[in-house]
């Protein structure tokens, strides 16, 4: 018995497009080559985040990118979802998440000035080979850290993410996320708004 | 609540003490005389669209079971089993005949009624004991509904819903009646907030002013096309019933053009030329008013706007309803829902679905500055110093109380109520007058339900 419920693209009418690569196989072992590599590309993507350097966090981003972070919801054990049908916090494409980030580079974008002191705390990471050389499965858990202003309570959120990473190719030899399904541990959040990635 | 009488006199002038804001004597005074009497939004009928769909929202403190029985019809009963207390369903949603209480195994239907109760003759004697006849989960005290927005109030007598909103139904049916079908409605995406929560409904009630200001970011980066300071003072608010709202002012142009302008495509703008009455497609098409935000008192608000989604001049309209569900005086769980209507072709429901993520709701762009704001102000509101202030909440009227602009007569604004052109402050006193009007009153007189002694009333 499991009680996991995979996240797919294909649930939000906005992903019907996105990537469909899955993983195939047990995790790689930790000494391996793909996984060093991919685990140091999540480690390093923290620090971006971290630093609200969202330009260089876009060019990490593959244009056909699926950013989805559907609502969890309490189910019943056995009932088959435990997300919503047809509702995220966050459904992007390249597009929407570059009008995120040009927002947070006016100098209007009241909720985070002064900005928020964010830590992406990453752990449990694996990584699967995929049918293609070019393309490999990561997946870990974030806990987000956010303080704003002196004295006001710190919000965390937790979170599963599983990521589609893809060789970038004639671009370097540098990878892109493809995909990232997030799935939050919470219901209902407790931070005031999302104006952070995960 | 301390110093009742000044603080609703000094509410009903439009000077606003500001420690309302924040301050437990009010919000407990709030719990008492305003939630147990005021309609609340719980669901629309289009979350329980099957047999058997339930999902569990609550009213304060209160958690209801909002269900679709066999027969098609829905329910609000109090999530406690009748024999200790326990809530017999601790899902959110899902589809249920039944639900039985992991306690000691009593179980219900889904239309309340009692139908499992272990060892009735070995534990209680029966009939005799416990009278198991007739016995439902307790309903709510009050159920009712409009365009499928399922109401619930604490109060046994309350008025029936229609009559609570008087003349804001009329504008209920732009958001929520486009066609015959009406509405879908998905989410909510829900997250706490430390803010209080009649900051959201004043603000969606009536506030354009803040719009060029707090959004401005919003208009920078193109995502949306309208609110330059100069375009929104041209709009006007308008009050009617227990409701209002605000509206951006059109381009001219036929009816046709003007929702054209806003990004519906012509399927749909047949439908509401179909579904509308004159005096409402005149409020567009006549009088050139697109309505936006709006809010029904006490804290059930809803929004309509219409930006950019992809890299072209198009806009695509979306429509948003959100509760401001209050937590505590400094805290509010947030409920949005991305609305819209049932007979709009897939592509539209899809483009309008990106519209209000990018805009509204956890991560929405609009949203987030908002919120960053209300707590700001509710942070501050809680200190000694916020009692000794009389916040300005006047704009609109001249220290005499002479009006800056005149109403609307009935040929420039054809919907009902009092409107007016630019920025004012006449919707938010409108919505803290009625609650004045509440924080007055002596709470409902309640019924107290007596489980399992049959005729027997409570102990007096």
């Amino acid at each position: 018995m499991t009680t996991y419920l995979p996240i797919r693209s294909a649930d939000s009418p906005l992903g019907q497009d996105a990537p469909t690569t899955d993983a195939v196989g047990a995790s790689l072992a930790f000494d391996d080559p793909r996984h060093l590599l991919a685990h140091r590309w999540l480690v390093e993507e923290t620090y971006v985040l971290d630093h609200q350097d969202y330009d260089a966090w876009l060019g990490l981003l593959a244009e056909d990118i699926h950013y989805y972070m559907p609502i969890r919801v309490t189910t019943a054990l056995g009932t088959g979802y435990d997300t919503a049908k047809r509702m995220a916090h966050f459904d992007e494409d390249k597009y929407s998440l570059s009008r995120r980030v040009a927002r947070f580079q006016t100098e209007h974008a009241w909720t985070e000035d002064p900005p928020s002191r964010i830590r992406h705390h990453l752990s449990n990471v694996r990584t699967f080979a995929t049918a293609n050389d070019d393309e490999l499965v990561v997946e870990s858990a974030v806990l987000l850290f956010r303080s704003r202003g002196d004295v006001n309570e710190a919000s965390l959120i937790s979170a599963g993410r599983t990521d589609l990473l893809r060789r970038a190719g004639a671009l370097g030899g540098g990878w892109l996320l493809a995909r990232r399904h997030i799935a939050v541990d919470e219901s209902v959040l407790r931070t005031q708004n999302l104006a952070i990635f995960l | 609540m301390r110093d009742a009488d000044v603080v609703l006199a000094n509410v009903r002038r439009g000077m606003l003490p500001a420690h309302i804001y924040n301050d437990t004597e009010v919000f407990e005074a709030e719990r008492e005389r305003l939630f147990s009497r005021s309609w609340m939004f719980v669901a629309h009928e289009s979350e329980i669209p099957q047999v058997g769909d339930y999902v569990v929202r609550r009213v304060m403190d209160n958690s209801f079971i909002v269900s679709r029985d066999q027969s098609g019809d829905v329910h609000a009963m109090f999530n406690m089993c009748l024999h200790r207390g326990m809530q017999v369903c601790r899902a959110e949603q899902g589809n249920a005949s039944h639900f039985r209480c992991p306690y000691h195994g009593w179980s219900y239907r889904n239309d309340g009624r009692i139908v499992g109760l272990p060892f009735h003759q070995e534990a209680y004697g029966g009939e005799a004991g416990f009278a198991r006849k007739g016995q439902r989960l307790v309903p709510a005290p009050s159920l009712d509904s409009i365009n499928g927005l399922i109401f619930v109030s604490m109060d046994p007598d309350a008025p029936p819903l229609r009559e609570f909103l008087g003349d804001f139904a009329f504008y209920l049916d732009y958001y929520t009646r486009q066609s015959p079908s009406g509405v879908e409605v998905l989410g909510p995406q829900r997250w706490r907030v430390k803010a209080n929560w009649k900051i959201g409904a004043e603000n969606f009630a009536g506030d354009m002013y803040h719009t060029p200001q707090t959004h401005t970011s919003v208009v920078e980066i193109g995502l949306f096309r309208e609110p330059k300071a100069e375009k929104r003072k041209d709009g006007c608010t308008y009050w009617a019933g227990r409701g209002g709202g605000t509206t951006y002012k059109l381009p001219p142009g036929s009816l046709e053009e003007r929702l054209q302008y806003v990004g519906y495509p012509d399927e749909m703008i047949k439908k509401m030329l179909e579904q509308w009455s004159q005096d409402q497609l005149d409020v567009i098409g006549r009088d050139g008013f697109m309505i936006s935000a709006a809010s029904v008192f006490p804290n059930l608000s809803l929004v309509h706007n219409w930006p950019k989604v992809a890299d072209s001049d198009d806009v695509l309209p979306f429509i948003s309803l959100r509760q401001w569900q209050p937590i505590s005086a400094d805290e509010t769980e947030v409920l949005s829902w991305f609305v819209v209507d049932k007979e709009a072709p897939e592509e539209f429901k899809k483009l309008s679905y990106k519209a209000y993520l990018m805009c509204f709701g956890s991560s929405g762009m609009f949203e987030q500055d908002d919120v960053e704001n209300w707590v700001s102000l509710t942070n501050t509101a809680a200190g000694t110093m916020a009692r000794r202030l009389l916040l300005n909440g006047r704009m609109g009227m001249l220290q005499d109380d002479t009006p800056v602009v005149e109403p609307l007569a009935p040929e420039e604004f054809a919907g009902p109520g009092v409107a007016r052109v630019g920025y004012g402050e006449y919707n938010q006193r409108a919505l803290l007058a009625e609650w004045a009007d509440h924080l007055e009153q002596e709470p409902p007189a309640t019924a107290t339900t007596v489980v399992g002694m049959s005729g027997q009333a409570e102990c007096s």
